[in-house]
């Protein structure tokens, strides 16, 4: 075993928006040793929702994460209707698809930013920010709020979207196609990026089925599964669309799922602002009077892979256990196996494909530290050492 | 997959194991099985008929310490639940990493909440809330908080 | 001239401190910088470490985890340094407020010169809280 160095990422580092700790142990340049180390952002939120109404969960779930503030709520509701068997009435099926595919729009494209400026190409970065802000005031338009949209309630959804509204919907899918195509192509056809791109960060279907790994991620290495297509919920069995999966695993992969997914939420959106118009003045909310003693399990296929929800009633009016399973948790453990043996270089953007979304992942998750026995000591020590030396050369210098 | 093929089969292959059989609701199936025999019916499920982990609850309910393990069959949309009941007074069951690979976070978050030991855990360190977190003390436990 | 004033006079450097949120308050700042709001063109500017840094936003409940960081981050910076406390959580603990893992609002481990709440608050509206606090110094 030759010399360990660590390459210490977080956690308050610039490349992360969220306190992260990656420890790279390295020999050279290629990257023997990953080591997550988390907490920073644990919010006991099970716990808090184990303290509120049924109806008052929504909101919390809601902040589990900004990014998939629909998703959440989605699983969530998937997973209390279960239990008394509600009947969502359809146009409330419709505008909950709608919200969820256009938050897959808003987060793809801040994914394919995010990923832009970590590889140095800040046009992406720049472009794909720039018009996910339509995106954004569509938001605003229908719910009322940018972000945390508190549209859904048990039984259907809090706000209609009004007839009005279409041709402003419609206009905003016309209006992103041609720059979703421009974005597609910045990507797709520029040549730097395949090299960069390709053959970096792979997953095979074996490590997507080890770890459990979901969403694009999963899709990216030709594992064909999506909850809405699987598992149906809300309109995604009314609507026309494909599945689409690519075979190569590595980070151009998954870039290419997420933008070509993107073409089929447009589609898909139109398709439910047509059902709307059929369903006109159709009721938005089913009457839910209690829900009954019983477990119920949600699903909702988030811009990162599957949402699953557990919630156990006991007949009063919160739940008695809620857990939540972000698709971060079982997709971030991957870069054990994309990171290592990779350089240094390449880390950064193999963690950022998997979409990694730590306030996800950590409503639950605390502290993670790996070791493999002996290797991990020695590493260890190896800083033990540092610091002390560190901490001798400071006394030193300090003192004279 | 046909379910009631399923049923079938996993009560034949196990058939002291496997206490009962629930269908929960549309799509759902729970499984309640003995402690011992968690690691044989994994296996068979996870690795012989290849259903995809999704991950482990735990909760204190009335009956004692209830860890769920939740694997899902992508060709027909079902979530194949795995029931152990944990008696209050030694929580302890074997671990499920070696065979599930990604069970390791979670079986760690699992004794941070709820105090549950897992037996052959390639890495049972406590999972540190913070530096200062008090020794003994588990957020889920229900008569703690009564306390 | 005061320092002070020398200090904040001119093109203002951001550190992005995320204690504890949710993400959609981090990106919310982060939106602030891209075409659409600019705040560059005020001559503010996300930087990398807290030692270059005027202003530090906090975003997020303060966890007992990230309690100590957020102390050394503000030790590290140089003074003066304004604090500002973006999004409910960060003023006072809004919807986390009851959590196990909660230590506190911000202004209870460092002290905080602005309030900008909201859930999360809207990119014009942290522009316009940084704006006026730059009024008053
Ligand atoms: S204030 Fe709201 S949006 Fe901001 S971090 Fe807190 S919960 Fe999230």
């Amino acid at each position: 075993m030759g010399k360990r160095t660590l390459v210490p990422i977080g956690p308050y580092h610039p490349l992360l928006e969220e306190p992260e700790f990656f420890k790279l142990y390295c020999d050279g340049e290629i990257v023997k040793e990953v080591v997550w180390e988390t907490g920073y952002n644990h919010r006991s939120i099970e716990k808090i929702c184990e303290s509120k109404t049924f109806e008052q969960v929504f909101y919390v779930v809601e902040r589990i994460c900004g990014i998939c503030s629909t998703s959440h709520p989605f699983a969530y509701a998937n997973a209390v209707e279960s239990i008394p068997g509600v009947d969502v009435p359809i146009r409330a099926k419709y505008i909950r698809t709608i919200i969820g595919e256009l938050e897959r729009i808003h987060s793809h494209l801040l994914w394919v930013g995010l990923a832009g400026h970590f590889l140095g190409y800040n046009t992406v970065f720049m472009w794909a920010w720039k018009y996910r802000e339509p995106v954004l005031d569509m938001f605003e338009i229908i719910t009322g709020n940018r972000n945390s949209y508190a549209m859904f309630t048990i039984g259907g959804v809090r706000r209609d979207i009004k007839e009005e509204q279409y041709p402003q919907l419609e206009k905003l899918l016309d209006e992103f196609k041609p720059k979703l195509d421009l974005i597609t192509g910045a990507v797709m056809d520029d040549p730097v990026l395949h090299a960069r791109l390709k053959g970096v960060g792979v997953l095979t279907a074996e490590d997507i089925h080890d770890f459990g790994a979901v969403g694009p991620v999963a899709r990216a290495s030709g594992v064909d599964i999506d909850v809405r297509r699987d598992d149906p919920y809300a309109a995604y069995d009314m609507v026309d669309w494909k599945v689409i999966t690519a075979q190569a695993g590595d980070v151009f992969a998954k870039a290419e799922v997420r933008l070509l997914e993107l073409y089929e939420s447009i589609s898909i959106i139109r398709q439910c602002i047509e059902g709307l118009k059929k369903e006109k003045g159709g009721e938005i909310k089913a009457k839910v009077k209690e829900i009954p003693p019983g477990i119920g399990i949600g699903r909702a296929e988030a811009p990162r892979g599957e949402v699953f929800h557990f919630v156990k009633s006991d007949g009063s009016n919160s739940p008695v256990r809620h857990k939540v399973r972000a698709p971060s948790f079982t997709c971030i453990p991957t870069f054990r196996r994309s990171c290592v043996g990779g350089t240094i270089a390449d880390a950064a953007i193999s963690l950022a494909a998997v979409d990694p979304c730590y306030c996800c992942t950590e409503r639950m998750a605390q502290v993670y530290n790996y070791s493999t026995g002996k290797r991990i000591m020695n590493a260890a020590e190896l800083i033990k050492l540092s610091q002390k030396r560190t901490e001798e050369f400071k006394t030193k210098f300090l003192k004279g | 997959m046909d379910i009631d093929k399923f049923i079938d089969e996993i009560k034949k292959k196990f058939p002291n194991e496997i206490k009962q059989t629930e269908v929960v609701h549309t799509k759902r199936l729970m499984i309640y099985i003995s402690k011992e025999a968690l690691l044989k019916v994994t296996e068979y499920i996870f690795k012989d008929l290849g259903l995809r982990y999704i991950i482990v609850t735990a909760m204190d309910s009335k009956k004692g310490y209830e860890i769920i393990y939740h694997f899902s069959d992508d060709s027909t949309g079902w979530i194949i639940n795995l029931n152990v009941v944990l008696p209050r007074e030694k929580p302890e069951i074997e671990s499920l990493t070696p065979v599930v690979y990604g069970t390791e976070w979670i079986e760690r978050e699992i004794f941070d909440l709820l105090g549950i030991t897992f037996l052959n855990h390639p890495n049972p360190k406590r999972f540190l809330f913070a530096e200062d977190w008090p020794e003994g003390k588990y957020p889920f436990r229900r008569e703690q908080e009564k306390k | 001239m005061g320092l002070k004033e020398k200090c904040f006079k001119k093109s203002l450097w951001l550190f992005h401190f995320s204690a504890g949120s949710c993400n959609n308050c981090d990106i919310e700042i982060l939106d602030c910088l891209t075409p659409k709001f600019d705040v560059e063109r005020f001559g503010m500017k996300l930087v990398g470490s807290v030692r270059h840094a005027d202003v530090i936003l906090v975003t997020g409940i303060v966890t007992r985890k990230t309690r100590e960081r957020l102390k050394e981050i503000y030790k590290q910076a140089p003074k003066p340094v304004v604090i500002v406390a973006i999004g409910a959580c960060a003023c006072t603990g809004g919807i986390f407020a009851s959590g196990y893992n909660f230590d506190g609002p911000v202004d209870k481990v460092v002290p905080v010169n602005a309030y900008i709440p909201g859930c999360p608050p809207k990119p014009e509206a942290m522009l316009a809280g940084i704006m006026k606090l730059l009024n008053k110094i």
